[in-house]
């Protein structure tokens, strides 16, 4: 690797970064317009055209508001809890593949910070560090609610990787591979001539497990029992104002924004279009760097997809009883994680095509 | 470079893990516990494998630090020196002296755990060295760890039952 590679690799690590980044105020606008449509009024709509700069004002508001920390808080932990709560979120961006590659000269650059052979299971291993900014920061709040929503975090997360790891075992076997990228590659092409070759076909049980477990891995409603305001103030973000309330809240986006990266990734054939292969398209176009730019457009769409879906979920479905929680994961989600994984190895040696 | 990053995160493994021992909150050691662990996974991944370093990750810092963490916010945390007990402080020193003096000579014969020779295994390597050569013994440490469950139901459901007094 030359200086050049350095540089083009520094500046991708940056851009991609950057750009996940802002998913954060997109998403603060489709949750706020996205609400309003389900609860039939209509929205943010006073700041800019059609409340456009909501989020650039709900920015400014949490920046100009008092950082308070309370007398009787540990207060390393107190303030180090919401970067322990972004910095994973960050991370965990660094094994996504956005696109296929780019040219600059006659060299390619894969749109990717680092294609891993491990990827998936450094997505995991990164996405379960996200607990410890939820867990200190409860702690150091020296508060019970706060506490209590920690706690609850600690024992949700933990239960919930087991069904999200099991869930997408079944695909990881069908593929043989751990790495996003060749995930994507296989899924291209198209399924009995009709449907697109994707993983959500071969893989519904799996599919249905690992995005169930998803919604329980961010705290999200349904399974918002870290945070329930009804019961516990704000749970563990509860003694946080100004940036780090906004730290904890960009950590929820982004954690979610991954979420919905590996679904696309695993189960939706990543950056392809359906029905037109990537060489289709380039012999259309001509140019690798636009093919590339129209790959992130595509891969951005179905993320965007699945973030809406969280948030039609999140005005849909009433919150779960704690115990009603656990049962789901522990009594429905891990045996048909189970029985998926049985089925594939069943279906895997019958048919072996793969 | 390599060296330079292995003695960079070589010293990070060592302050870390020595204040595992200095702190005098649990919440402090169980913190700096993370932060080392997060070290050896970076000195697996200069290993050139990748596939322990992220393991060690998923399973120590993702899953069992974040139990300790669970049990040591539950009681109370601010009681520093619970263990101040002579007979057990001189206890572990003497056994801390020999497992170090055990590794030295270990060190100096030069049957200390081939690093620097290893052969990187790859995630297929070690898939297929799980379930061919040693597929029993990972087959029993799992039914073991299943009996170790069953009995942690069986206990807990006990002393559930009879009512505590």
């Amino acid at each position: 690797m030359d200086q050049f590679d350095f540089i083009v690799l520094a500046v991708k690590t940056l851009v991609i970064l950057v750009l996940i980044i802002q998913v954060v105020p997109v998403m603060i606008y489709l949750e706020r317009k996205i609400a309003a449509l389900i609860q039939d009024r209509p929205g943010p709509n006073r700041v800019g055209p059609l409340g456009l700069l909501q989020p650039v004002a709900d920015a400014l508001k949490l920046l100009m508001k008092e950082d308070p920390v309370p007398s009787n808080v540990n207060k390393f932990l107190f303030q180090i809890a919401p970067f322990l709560a972004v910095m994973p979120a960050c991370l965990s961006l660094a094994a996504l593949p956005l696109g296929d590659f780019f040219e600059i000269g006659d060299r390619k650059y894969l749109l990717q910070i680092a294609d891993l052979n491990v990827g998936l299971l450094y997505i995991f291993a990164i996405g379960s560090l996200g607990i410890y900014g939820t867990l200190f920061g409860g702690w150091a709040s020296n508060n019970k609610f706060s506490l209590i929503g920690a706690m609850r975090s600690a024992s949700q997360i933990v239960s919930y990787e087991i069904p999200l790891a099991l869930g997408v075992t079944g695909a990881v076997m069908m593929y043989g591979t751990l790495s996003l990228r060749e995930m994507v590659f296989k899924q291209s092409g198209l399924l009995l001539g009709v449907l697109p070759n994707w993983g959500v076909f071969y893989q519904p049980l799996g599919f249905l497990v690992f995005f169930v477990a998803a919604f329980a891995e961010t705290n999200r409603l349904p399974f918002d029992l870290p945070e329930t305001e009804a019961e516990l103030v704000a749970g563990f973000h509860t003694e946080y104002g100004s940036m780090s309330f906004a730290s904890f809240f960009m950590a929820e986006y982004m954690a979610m924004t991954t979420m919905s990266a590996v679904m696309t990734t695993v189960y939706f054939g990543g950056w392809q279009i359906p029905y037109l292969s990537d060489e289709a398209l380039f012999s259309m176009i001509g140019s690798r760097n636009i093919l590339a730019l129209i790959q992130v457009a595509v891969f951005f769409t179905k993320v965007m997809v699945f973030m809406c879906i969280y948030v039609w979920v999140r005005w849909t479905l009433p919150r779960f009883r704690f115990d009603q929680l656990m049962k789901l994961s522990w009594g429905n989600l891990i045996p048909i994680g189970l029985i998926n994984i049985v089925l594939t190895a069943i279906g895997l040696y019958f048919w072996d095509k793969r | 470079m390599t060296d330079g990053i292995f003695i960079a995160i070589g010293i990070f493994t060592l302050l870390c893990g020595s204040s595992v021992i200095l702190c005098k909150s649990p919440v402090y050691s169980a913190f700096s516990l993370i932060l080392s662990f997060f070290g050896l996974a970076g000195l697996y991944i200069l290993l050139e494998s990748p596939f322990i370093a992220v393991i060690q990750v998923l399973v120590y810092t993702g899953a069992i630090v974040v139990l300790f963490v669970y049990v040591v916010m539950l009681m109370n945390p601010n009681s520093s020196g619970a263990y101040r007990n002579w007979i057990f402080m001189i206890v572990s020193a003497f056994l801390a002296w020999a497992v170090s003096l055990y590794l030295l000579k270990a060190l100096t014969l030069g049957v200390a755990p081939a690093v620097g020779g290893a052969h990187a295994l790859s995630l297929k390597e070690v898939a297929t060295l799980l379930f061919t050569k040693y597929l029993w013994p990972f087959e029993i440490l799992s039914i073991f760890l299943v009996v170790m469950i069953v009995a942690v139901f069986a206990l807990a459901k006990q002393s559930k039952e009879t009512p505590n007094e």
